[in-house]
């Protein structure tokens, strides 16, 4: 089984921290099925790619299986693992799995829209971390446009969620969005306690989805998101994140402390090879196209067309005059 | 409503008790209302019944074009004007009836979580069914929903509210769903209720909440609504603690106008319960 993930390529120098953040929680439904994986103990190959166009079904996260083909949905994800075995869930009772598929649906009506609205529609935001980020991880010329589109797109999304088919970003759109976000973390944190996990000692699927939920507003340094700060008032639920980072995901907790010593060292060239080599021969392509044409134009070559049977002379001498007879 | 609209009707609420010309409006019931309105409707004429507070139901043709969120039904009281449950539920709560005050923030946050549950799973269900499965929507819905108005007025409003449909069902992710995987939630939201109501009488053992409410609109309503099969219904009669929820409720607070509603049952809705 090979899950494929978004992740960034490795650039030397440029705005570390913030790409080392943001390439491990990405998009919020993202880190839910990875974590499942993990606390399911699923054995998963996991691809890094930064090209969505690149993964089995198009679209990230995706997950190929050999017998059942590929699938994208996060929900539909989780079932295959089950499928395969894999189940986090074998010791809940029936009123724990009733328990979680409410607050599974509880997030997604009210945290979702308004994790949407911070990371893609607000606009400081969307330009500083979002935009910057995913303009950085694509290849050229998709990086000018594509992060536009995908705005665009959560911004249809999240207007269809809502109902609301004149919701623009500011500030009343921002109010009612995060005060609904606010009370459903509110009630999480209530559902949770003083626990470990949410039911019980061993983490389900409800913790893979809240963590995969939280962890982008926990790690993110977003310049301007009232929710955050909110969020760091509530303590179980940063202990939970935290817990859940340093127990399943240790390589990626630690990523953000390593990064800045090794990428000096690495070759980080022989990861940028695919796309610099192409960026090389694109320039060199057009400088000489547009050497050509301006060579062209301004006669300092010409292009004959010379008749069958008459001598062909050196162009530089003959050519003037050849032309002149013509005439 | 925004959140400051939501303030200030709060203020004007409390300040007047509940008026006795109360209206609940919602779609003509016999030709046009369609399975999730009709739902959605009973919800928040059982809260209210729940509270003790008298309302009377007028049915419109433009009752959609009405309210003030687009979506029904809305009540009208005093002078405010306040559509969906959820704001119906904070509004009466303003005027000092709520049937949650005796619940704890654990069992609150439940309930809350339920209710986005049954939203999230049987409304959407219930608009799927309608409008992304052609032949109900051919059947059915479309007929239904532009039965007040006359060509060519009827189709072009038939066809603009199943394409918003649509387009919603895309953006969460459901227009990928066979019927069958929408039957398979729908069972599966039942079970998680059947599992959460056990053998309590409410889901919040003595006391019925919101919560009872909406989950009694929509499984009564998909009960006796007769859709081109009956599977959806069958789904739900699987589980006897909530058609027993649901016997109870409808003894409880409808029995004084089971003759009416017996008596004037149409060809869409089936009356009392099987």
């Amino acid at each position: 089984m090979a899950l494929f993930q978004l992740t960034a390529r490795l650039q030397p120098g440029k705005g570390e921290n913030l790409r080392t953040q943001y390439s491990a929680f990405s998009r919020n439904p993202l880190s839910s099925p990875p974590a499942y994986a993990r606390f399911a103990g699923a054995p998963l190959k996991i691809h890094k790619i930064c090209n969505p166009w690149r993964s089995p079904t198009g679209s990230l996260p995706a997950l190929r299986t050999k017998d059942e083909g590929s699938c994208s949905q996060p929900s539909q994800i989780i079932i295959q693992l089950r499928k395969q075995k894999y189940n986090a869930d074998f010791d809940l009772s029936a009123k724990e799995g009733a328990d979680m598929l409410a607050f599974i649906s509880l997030l997604e009506e009210r945290l979702l829209p308004a994790l949407i609205y911070a990371l893609w529609i607000d606009p400081k935001n969307y330009v500083e971390v979002t935009r910057r980020w995913h303009g950085e991880n694509m290849s050229f010329p998709l990086n000018f446009f594509q992060p536009g589109r995908m705005q665009n797109r959560q911004l249809e999304r999240l207007r269809l969620i809502r109902g609301n088919s004149s919701l623009e970003a500011g500030e009343e759109a921002e109010k009612e969005l995060y005060h609904d976000a606010l009370e459903c973390l509110n009630l999480l944190s209530q559902r949770l306690g003083s626990n470990k996990f949410f039911f019980g000692d061993s983490p389900s699927s409800l913790d893979a989805y809240v963590f995969g939920h939280l962890a982008p507003l926990i790690k993110i340094r977003l310049p301007n998101c009232q929710l955050q700060q909110n969020l760091k008032n509530l303590d179980n639920l940063n202990t939970f994140c935290c817990n859940i980072l340093s127990l399943y995901f240790p390589s990626e907790s630690k990523e953000g402390v390593n990064r800045p010593m090794s990428s000096t060292q690495q070759g980080s060239d022989f990861d940028n090879e695919p796309y610099k080599r192409r960026k090389q021969l694109l320039s060199v392509l057009v400088a000489v196209a547009a050497m050509l044409s301006y060579a062209l134009f301004t006669g300092i070559v010409a292009i004959e067309h010379v008749q069958e049977g008459e001598p062909i002379g050196p162009a530089s001498l003959r050519g003037p005059s050849h032309e002149e007879e013509e005439d | 409503m925004s959140l400051a609209a939501e303030a200030f009707v709060s203020q004007i609420a409390a300040a007047e008790p509940w008026p006795e010309n109360a209206t609940l409006y919602q779609p003509l019931k016999e030709d046009q209302i369609l399975l999730s309105d009709s739902a959605s409707s009973l919800a928040v004429q059982t809260f209210l019944r729940m509270c003790g507070l008298p309302v009377l139901v007028s049915c419109r043709a433009n009752a959609e074009y009405m309210s003030p969120s687009g979506k029904v039904p809305f009540i009208h009281v005093g002078n405010q004007v306040v559509s969906e449950l959820g704001p119906i539920v904070q509004f009466t709560k303003a005027k000092g009836h709520s049937l949650s005050d005796g619940l704890d923030d654990v069992q609150r946050a439940e309930m809350k979580a339920y209710m986005e549950l049954v939203n999230n799973m049987l409304l959407t269900a219930e608009l799927y069914i309608q409008w992304c499965d052609d032949h109900t929507a051919t059947e059915i819905s479309r007929p239904r929903y532009s039965s007040p108005y006359s060509w060519p007025l009827n189709h072009i409003l038939a066809y603009q509210k199943q394409w918003e449909v649509r387009r919603k069902m895309n953006a969460i992710g459901w227009s990928g769903k066979s019927l069958e995987q929408v039957y398979e939630d729908v069972s599966q939201c039942c079970q998680a209720l059947s599992q959460r109501l056990g053998t309590q009488p409410y889901f919040f053992s003595k006391q019925p909440t919101e919560l009872d409410a909406l989950v009694f609109g929509h499984l009564f309503t998909i009960l006796t609504t007769q859709l081109t099969n009956d599977e959806l219904a069958e789904k739900v009669k699987s589980y006897t603690n909530l058609l027993s929820f649901c016997h109870r409720i409808e003894q409880t607070y409808f029995k004084e106008h089971e003759r009416e509603s017996q008596s004037g049952s149409s060809r869409h809705s089936k009356g009392s319960l099987p």
